[in-house]
C-alpha cells in the first residue's frame, strides 16, 4: 500500500485534470449543443447541412484522430502552439456537443408539434414557444441521455494520454512503470474512475427524479 | 345588428395531395354560437386552424373584427393572443401545472405582472371549476379536467371568440358532461364561439346555427331545429340519423 | 511519399481495425444477449450481478481496461494470451460491449412487451422456447439501430489499440506522421477513413430497423 500513498499527490493532480476536462466538456458541450439543435430544427437547409457535417465528423471519426488533429494538424495549419490541456478542453467540448445535439434535438422533436401549436394559439411567438415550452420540457427529458454522455466523455478523457496529457490514466501509467506494481496500479486507477463516474451518474439520477414532472418521465 | 367578429371569404387549404378546405365562406357575429359538424377527415380541423391563423390558408382571406389577417405583415402572435383555441387532444403544456398553463400567456404574451397574472388565471380556473386543482400537473388530471384547464387557458386571455375543435371527442363518455356543462355556462354569458362537435343534444341547446361540413365544403347551414326535423340535404340527413342513433344507444 | 501511397499505407491498417471491432462486437453479442434475458427474467440476485457487471464495465475507461489486461494481467502476471496486445484489446472491448449490448437488448425486450411472452406461454411453449422463437427475433429488430451505433462505437474505440502498439489504422497513421513529418494529411485522412467505416453502416442499420419496426407494427 505504501506505493499508493507515495503516489497519491500525483494521482490527485491527474484526477483533477480528468475532472476539469470532463465537466468543462460536458457543460460547454451542452451550451453549444442547444443552439446546434435549434439551428438544425429551425435553421433551414444550409444551416442544417453544415451542422450535419460537423456532427458527422465528430461522431464518425475516432477520438484519438480528433485529438491528434487538434494537437498536431491545426497548430501546423494556423502556425500556433496549443498545449495538451487546451486541446483537451476544446476537442472534448466539440466532440460532446456533437453527441448532445442529437439527444436535445430528439427530445425537442418529441415535444415539438402539438406543444408548439398550443403555444402559438395563446399568442406566444415561435422564439417564446421554444424558450418557455419546448426547451423546459426537452431539457428534463434529456437528463438520462445526458448522464450517459457524461459517462462516455469521462471515460474518453483517458485518451489525453496519447497527446502527453497528465490525466488520471497517465498518472496510473507512471505509477505502474515506476513501482512495477502494474496490476495493482491499474486496478486502483480503474477503481477511482468507477467510483467517481458512478457517483456523478447517481447524482444526475437524483436530479432527474427531482425535476421530473408527472407525465414527462422517460423510462431508463 | 351585432358586429361581425370573425369572417372568412372563399377560403381554400390545399395540402400536397389533398384539398382539405374548398372555397368556404362564413361569418360569426358577436355573441353568436355556430356549431360545425361532419364526417371525420372532412377538413373541420383544418378550417378551424385557418380561422385561428394557426395555419396559413392557400387562398382566401380571414377577417377578425373587420381586419384582414391573411395579408402579409400582420402580427399573427398579437392576433392569436385574443383568439381562444381549444384543441381536440387538449395539448396542455406538460411541464406546467394547471395554473402555470393558464398563466403562461398572461405573463409572456400580455406581460402582466406576476400578481395580476395569478389573479386572472385563478379567476379563469374558477370559471371552469378547476380552482382547487390549480397546482396539479396535466398528467395528474382526468381528461375532462384537463380539457377544462384548456378552456380556462383560452378564456384567461380575454378572447373575443373561442374556437373549439371537438373539445369532447377525446374524452371517455362519462367525462363529456363536465366539459359541455362548462361550455353551456359560457354560452349563457354570451361568449362568441365557433364549436366543432358531434354532441347533438348539446348542439341543440346552445347553437344559434349549425353547419354541416363534408369534403371540405359547407353542405348545409341553418338553425338547429331544422337539422333535427327536416334537413334539406340527403347527406346531412343520413349523418344526423347515424349520430342520433349512436348517442341514444350510449 | 505521394498522398496516394500515404493513404494506402494507412488503409493497410483497416483489416486489423475491422478484425478488432468485429470480434469484440461478436463477443459482446454472446455476452449481452444472455445477460439481458437473465436481467429481465431471473431472480433478484442475478439482477444485482448483471447490474454490477454493467456498472463496472461502463464506469472504467476502455484504455484503462486495456492497460490493465495487457500490462497487468498479460505481462506482469504472465497470463496467456493477454500478453498479446491484439487479444487484450479485443477482450477489453468485448467485455465493455457486452455491458452495452446487455442494456440495448434489455430495452428491446421491454419494447417487445410482456404480452408476447404471455401469448407464447399460453400456447404451451416453455420459457426457453418462448425466448428463442418469439422474443429473440422481435428483440433483434428493435435492437438493430442500437446495435448499429454500438458497432460504430467499437470501430472508433478500436483506435485505442494503437496505445498498445497494435498495427491498426491509427498506429499506421502515427507511423506515417513520424516518418514523413507531415502533421496534417495523415490525421485528416484517417479521420475520414473512420467516418467511412462507421457512417454508412450505422445509417443503414438505423433505417432498416425503423422500417422493419413500422412494417411489423412493433
Ligand atoms: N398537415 C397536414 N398535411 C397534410 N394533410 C393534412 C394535414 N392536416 C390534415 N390533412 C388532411 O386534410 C384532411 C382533413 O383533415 P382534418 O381537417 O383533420 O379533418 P377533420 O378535422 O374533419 O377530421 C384529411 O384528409 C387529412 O389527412
Ligand atoms: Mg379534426
Amino acid at each position: 500500500m505504501d506505493f499508493i500513498i507515495e503516489f497519491l499527490p500525483r494521482i490527485f493532480d491527474g484526477f483533477l485534470v480528468t475532472i476539469q476536462v470532463t465537466f468543462f466538456g460536458v457543460i460547454m458541450g451542452l451550451a453549444l449543443a442547444i443552439p446546434l439543435a435549434i439551428g438544425d430544427l429551425y435553421g433551414g437547409k444550409i444551416v442544417s447541412t453544415i451542422i450535419k457535417f460537423y456532427v458527422e465528423f465528430f461522431r464518425g471519426s475516432a477520438l484519438v484522430a480528433q485529438l491528434f488533429i487538434f494537437y498536431f494538424s491545426i497548430p501546423t495549419l494556423l502556425n500556433i502552439r496549443i498545449d495538451w490541456f487546451t486541446v483537451g478542453l476544446v476537442a472534448f467540448t466539440l466532440n460532446s456537443a456533437a453527441y448532445q445535439k442529437g439527444y436535445i434535438k430528439g427530445a425537442m422533436e418529441s415535444v415539438y408539434e402539438d406543444q408548439m401549436t398550443a403555444a402559438l394559439s395563446i399568442g406566444l411567438s415561435k422564439v417564446q414557444a421554444i424558450i418557455y415550452v419546448v426547451l423546459p420540457q426537452s431539457l428534463r427529458i434529456v437528463i438520462p441521455a445526458w448522464s450517459n454522455e457524461f459517462c462516455s466523455l469521462a471515460k474518453s478523457t483517458a485518451a489525453l494520454l496519447t497527446i502527453g496529457g497528465k490525466d488520471l490514466t497517465a498518472a496510473g501509467r507512471t505509477m505502474a512503470s515506476q513501482t512495477w506494481r502494474i496490476l495493482e496500479s491499474y486496478t486502483f486507477i480503474a477503481l477511482i474512475y468507477f467510483l467517481w463516474i458512478t457517483t456523478v451518474m447517481k447524482a444526475l439520477d437524483i436530479l432527474y427524479n427531482k425535476v421530473k414532472i408527472p407525465g414527462l418521465e422517460v423510462s431508463a | 345588428m351585432a358586429d361581425t367578429v370573425m369572417e372568412c371569404r372563399n377560403l381554400w387549404k390545399i395540402y400536397e395531395k389533398i384539398t382539405a378546405v374548398k372555397d368556404v365562406s362564413l361569418e360569426i357575429k358577436e355573441g353568436e354560437i355556430k356549431l360545425l359538424f361532419g364526417p371525420s377527415g372532412s377538413g373541420k380541423s383544418t378550417l378551424a386552424r385557418c380561422l385561428a391563423l394557426l395555419t396559413t390558408p392557400t387562398k382566401g382571406d380571414v377577417f377578425h373584427r373587420g381586419e384582414c389577417l391573411t395579408r402579409p405583415g400582420v402580427n399573427l402572435n398579437k392576433a392569436r393572443a385574443r383568439i381562444g383555441f381549444v384543441f381536440q387532444h387538449i395539448w396542455l403544456f406538460h411541464h406546467l401545472t394547471a395554473l402555470g398553463n393558464v398563466e403562461l400567456g398572461l405573463r409572456r404574451v400580455l406581460k402582466l405582472p406576476k400578481k395580476e397574472a395569478r389573479e386572472r388565471a385563478t379567476k379563469a380556473l374558477r370559471e371552469v371549476k378547476m380552482e382547487e386543482w390549480a397546482n396539479h400537473y396535466p398528467a395528474q388530471l382526468s381528461g375532462g379536467q384537463q380539457q377544462r384547464v384548456g378552456i380556462a387557458r383560452a378564456l384567461a386571455m380575454d378572447p373575443y371568440i373561442i374556437i373549439l375543435d371537438e373539445p369532447t371527442s377525446a374524452l371517455d363518455p362519462e367525462l363529456i358532461g363536465e366539459v359541455t356543462d362548462t361550455l353551456r355556462a359560457l354560452a349563457k354569458k354570451g361568449t362568441t364561439m365557433f364549436i366543432i362537435s358531434h354532441e347533438m343534444q348539446f348542439a341543440r341547446e346552445v347553437a344559434d346555427e349549425m353547419i354541416f361540413f363534408n369534403q371540405g365544403m359547407i353542405v348545409e347551414e341553418g338553425p338547429p331545429e331544422r337539422f333535427f326535423t327536416k334537413p334539406s340535404s340527403d347527406r346531412a340527413k343520413r349523418f344526423m340519423e347515424r349520430l342520433i342513433k349512436r348517442t341514444t344507444k350510449e | 511519399m505521394d498522398p496516394l501511397s500515404q493513404l494506402s499505407f494507412i488503409l493497410w491498417g483497416v483489416p486489423t481495425t475491422l478484425a478488432i471491432s468485429i470480434l469484440s462486437f461478436l463477443s459482446g453479442l454472446a455476452l449481452g444477449i444472455p445477460l439481458a434475458f437473465i436481467r429481465v427474467y431471473m431472480g433478484k440476485p442475478f439482477q444485482v450481478m448483471v447490474d454490477l457487471y454493467e456498472k463496472i464495465l461502463r464506469g472504467v475507461p476502455e484504455i484503462v481496461m486495456m492497460l490493465l489486461l495487457y500490462f497487468g494481467v498479460g505481462l506482469a502476471l504472465g497470463l496467456k494470451p493477454f500478453d498479446e496486445a491484439f487479444f487484450a484489446v479485443t477482450f477489453a472491448l468485448g467485455l465493455r460491449s457486452g455491458a452495452n449490448q446487455s442494456q440495448i437488448f434489455r430495452g428491446a425486450i421491454r419494447g417487445v412487451g410482456e404480452s408476447q411472452m404471455i401469448a407464447a406461454r399460453s400456447l404451451g411453449l416453455p420459457t426457453s422456447q418462448a425466448i428463442i422463437h418469439v422474443m429473440i427475433p422481435q428483440t433483434f429488430i428493435i435492437a438493430t439501430p442500437g446495435l448499429g451505433s454500438e458497432y460504430a462505437l467499437l470501430i472508433k474505440d478500436s483506435a485505442y489499440a494503437f496505445i498498445l502498439g497494435v498495427l491498426e489504422t491509427m498506429k499506421r497513421t502515427d507511423i506515417l506522421r513520424m516518418t514523413t513529418f507531415d502533421t496534417v494529411f495523415p490525421y485528416f485522412a484517417s479521420a475520414f477513413i473512420y467516418i467511412l467505416l462507421t457512417f454508412p453502416l450505422a445509417t443503414y442499420l438505423d433505417m432498416w430497423g425503423s422500417r422493419k419496426r413500422k412494417e411489423l407494427g412493433l
